[in-house]
């Protein structure tokens, strides 16, 4: 039932000072349950855990080149679970780089500023609106078929 | 009986004869009955030709004379009667008419006597004099007008001059501000990294640069002496350190030139004197600036002595000898006039504008006082020129103008409040160069704003701004926010009006634009030097340290609600990574490696604003990663990686300590 209520946030960023400070940021809310990667490839084997929403580094590949990026992360999200929603966090407040990520299916693009973690709260509030809905949406669906 | 009348008619006839003036008798109906020589003469006939003729037809009006004639009868006289007889060739003779009636025995009238005075002579006179008068009043005029023309002519040349000056003066104000733009960043683009070749342009701009404004700011100073506008400061100053401090600026010069530079200092001067110590720097300058420039061996001896001294001044003399190239006899006037040396050949050969000379003569002498020249040529030459100054009693309120550099002072923050956005950059170069911290305001406004929030050390004050201009936000920090911060007015034109405003608004000192590096370093410790709270000083260093860290934990603390674990975990972490971060940025940097720059400095953005870092070094990082991305605009890109490798230093610094200070808290 707990369980039911709280939000699974996968976070995920390879500068390990913003991601605790998203961490710090989030635990506020009770409703979450946090889980941080340093890499798109370890989230991406965590993936069975099931998360509502994952907050993705636009920028992975800083300090290992090798690394996956944030969009070839979100590729492999979406090819996984295309149902997973993904906001996008950026530093760069650039127009195309947020294109680009809505065209990958991003559910939103946030850059990283002194309102990131407002924005990204509403996202998160804004995502489980949406997922309530489709699911009551879901169970009219299913009874009126019945 | 008989005999004696006609002795007596003898007599009568010889006076009628002997008149100049025609005489003539007249019978009443007009005829000439009788007459004397004059009359005959003037009408050029004879005494029997004019008998009983018509005694009118020899006037050039018979008409008027007829009635003047007919005057006589009815009045028995008329007197000055202006008529005009005729000579029978046409010669005319302007008489006076003057007759009266004559009557035999038993009082009939038998005729007239008409005297005719010959005015000619008179007329003549009267004409000429007339004429004279015209003259005179035509030379008179003439002269007027001559003299007004001159009038005129002195005003335009006066004028002209004035214009002349207005001109020069208002070109050298205009021409000063892009030249510091251009000296200012030319010296920027000294300090990146450059080809040989390019190095050597660069400087060729620079020393240009230098040099038209020496030239500018002579004429400046030339138009102001001229105009009257120079005022001279009565100041207690230490003359010694004064002009031992300035006489370093030539340091380099002469080591570099393998001279000698003798110092003679007269120990019975007062240590302390009232006058201007900037302008008798101004004159030493342009005299060992020019002794050392024409002296090619030998020594250069700056003597100052006392000369004469009295209860309330003393009399100094200044004198500057070389052993340089020397001035011929006949060049000795002329080296001082403006834009004058000795020969149009030393210009080529020595450089200088030729001003020189002229501002040390018109600087002198507009303090009462003289130059003296004494050359030989080829053995050298002696300027020396005296100058009165006050005694005091007072201590010194002021440092001198310059200080002999001192010791390093860490942590200053500076204030640069500036409009114009080229000279905010040049302030910040510099400043970045002596490792002082700087934050730019664009008016006075903003300034007050962050002063009201941020402690500074020292505030570089533009005097005029948009909005709200220096004096102002001068007034207001010291009225209203009652505020003691030291603060240095910058300004483009040194006249002694705002000087006296600086002071009144309560600034602390002045430098001129464009700013001599030295000279600022010199001011911003000296001022913030004595801003420093007096005591001990280990508690004076701690508060200093206090208030001028680069983080503040201020958000972070808001952020994890003071909760000391996740502050040391956030601690932690940034020192965990941002030393990492810093060494790849400045190796990528040299490596030319642009991906791993870009990465390492988009790391480190975030964390200045979550350690409560200068927004500036954000701005600045953000910049450096722009680059990273487009390789285009350089400018200042290294400088930019040294300032933010160093305030990330500090702040590691910084944070070490907070660390070990909140593990305590928590232990305890």
């Amino acid at each position: 039932m707990c369980k039911e209520n709280k939000i699974r946030l996968f976070l995920v960023d390879d500068d390990a000072l913003y991601l605790k400070m998203l961490e710090i940021e989030l635990l506020h809310n009770e409703n979450f349950i946090l889980e941080t990667f340093p890499t798109g490839e370890i989230c991406i084997a965590n993936l069975f855990k099931k998360p509502d929403v994952i907050i993705l580094d636009y920028y992975l590949d800083s300090s290992d080149k090798n690394a996956m990026n944030g969009i070839e992360v979100l590729d492999e999200i979406k090819s996984i679970n295309p149902d997973i929603p993904v906001v996008m966090l950026s530093s760069q407040d650039k127009i195309e780089v947020a294109v680009n990520c809505m065209h990958h299916n991003a559910f939103d693009y946030i850059v990283k500023s002194e309102t990131a973690f407002i924005r990204l709260i509403k996202a998160i509030s804004t995502i489980t609106h949406i997922k309530k809905t489709e699911k009551a949406l879901n169970w009219y669906m299913d009874v009126t078929s019945k | 009986m008989d005999r004696i009348k006609s002795f007596q008619s003898l007599y009568a006839r010889g006076l009628i004869e002997a008149s100049r003036d025609p005489l003539v008798t007249i019978s009443p109906e007009g005829k000439i009955t009788d007459m004397n020589d004059a009359f005959a003469n003037v009408t050029g006939m004879s005494r029997i030709e004019l008998k009983d003729t018509d005694f009118f037809d020899y006037f050039t009006e018979p008409q008027k004379a007829r009635e003047v004639y007919q005057e006589v009868f009815a009045k028995g006289y008329v007197a000055d009667s202006p008529l005009t007889l005729r000579h029978k060739e046409g010669k005319l003779t302007d008489v006076l008419f003057n007759g009266s009636v004559y009557k035999d025995d038993s009082g009939h009238v038998i005729g007239v006597v008409i005297v005719a005075r010959d005015i000619t002579e008179q007329k003549k006179l009267t004409t000429e004099l007339t004429e004279a008068m015209v003259f005179a009043e035509l030379a008179t005029g003439l002269a007027q007008d001559a003299k007004i023309k001159a009038e005129n002519a002195t005003m335009i040349a006066e004028s002209a001059v004035k214009s002349k000056q207005q001109f020069l003066s208002n070109m050298s104000h205009e021409i000063r501000t892009p030249m510091n733009a251009i000296i200012g960043f030319t010296k920027v683009l000294l300090k990146t990294e450059l080809t040989a070749k390019q190095k050597e342009y660069l400087m060729a701009i620079k020393l240009s640069g230098d040099a038209l404004i020496v030239l500018i700011n002579d004429i400046l100073d030339l138009a102001k002496v001229d105009s009257g506008k120079m005022i001279f400061e009565q100041v207690p100053f230490k003359m010694i350190t004064s002009l031992s401090a300035m006489l370093h600026l030539f340091e380099s010069k002469i080591n570099e030139k393998n001279l000698k530079l003798i110092k003679e200092y007269d120990s019975k001067i007062p240590a302390i004197v009232v006058g201007d110590p900037v302008r008798l720097h101004q004159i030493i300058i342009n005299l060992v600036s020019n002794a050392v420039k024409f002296t090619n061996k030998g020594k250069i001896t700056i003597s100052v002595r006392l000369i004469s001294e009295d209860e309330d001044s003393v009399k100094v003399r200044f004198s500057v000898s070389d052993t340089g190239i020397g001035v011929p006899e006949n060049k000795i006037e002329k080296i001082f006039e403006n834009f004058q040396q000795a020969s149009s050949g030393t210009s080529r050969l020595y450089g200088g504008s030729g001003l020189g000379l002229a501002i040390v003569k018109q600087l002198v002498e507009a303090q009462g006082g003289s130059i003296n020249v004494k050359s030989k040529m080829g053995e050298g030459s002696v300027f020396s020129f005296d100058l009165n100054f006050l005694k005091t009693k007072t201590e010194m309120g002021r440092e001198p103008e310059m200080e002999e550099l001192i010791g390093d002072l860490k942590n200053i923050r500076v204030l640069v409040v500036e409009d114009i956005s080229l000279n905010q950059l040049l302030m910040k170069t510099l400043l970045d160069d002596f490792g002082f911290e700087c934050e730019i305001a664009e008016n006075g406004r903003v300034a007050i704003e962050k002063v009201k929030n941020k402690s500074f050390s020292i505030i570089l004050m533009d005097l005029q701004m948009p909005e709200m201009n220096g004096f102002e936000a001068t007034a207001y920090i010291r009225n209203t926010l009652q505020s003691n911060i030291p603060i240095i007015a910058l300004t483009a034109d040194v006249t002694t009006v705002d000087l006296a405003k600086c002071k009144a608004v309560g600034m602390n000192d002045y430098i001129a634009k464009p700013v001599d590096e030295r000279l600022l370093y010199n001011k911003i410790i000296v001022a913030v030097r004595k801003s420093m709270p007096k005591g001990v000083p280990k508690t004076d260093e701690r508060e200093e340290s206090l208030n001028l860290k680069c983080t503040d934990l201020d958000y972070l603390n808001r952020r994890t609600k003071s909760n000391p674990a996740l502050m040391m975990e956030m601690i932690s972490l940034y020192l965990d990574q941002t030393p990492n971060l810093v060494t790849t940025m400045k190796q990528s940097l040299k490596d030319k490696d642009w991906k791993s720059l870009y990465s390492a400095v988009h790391k480190l953005i975030p964390s200045f604003s979550i350690m409560g870092i200068n927004p500036n070094f954000e701005n600045m990082a953000k910049k450096v990663q722009e680059y990273a991305s487009t390789q285009q605009q350089k400018d200042g890109i290294l400088d930019m990686v040294l300032q933010l490798e160093a305030v990330c230093n500090q702040a590691c610094e910084e944070l070490k300590v907070e660390l070990t200070s909140i593990k305590n808290v928590d232990y305890v």
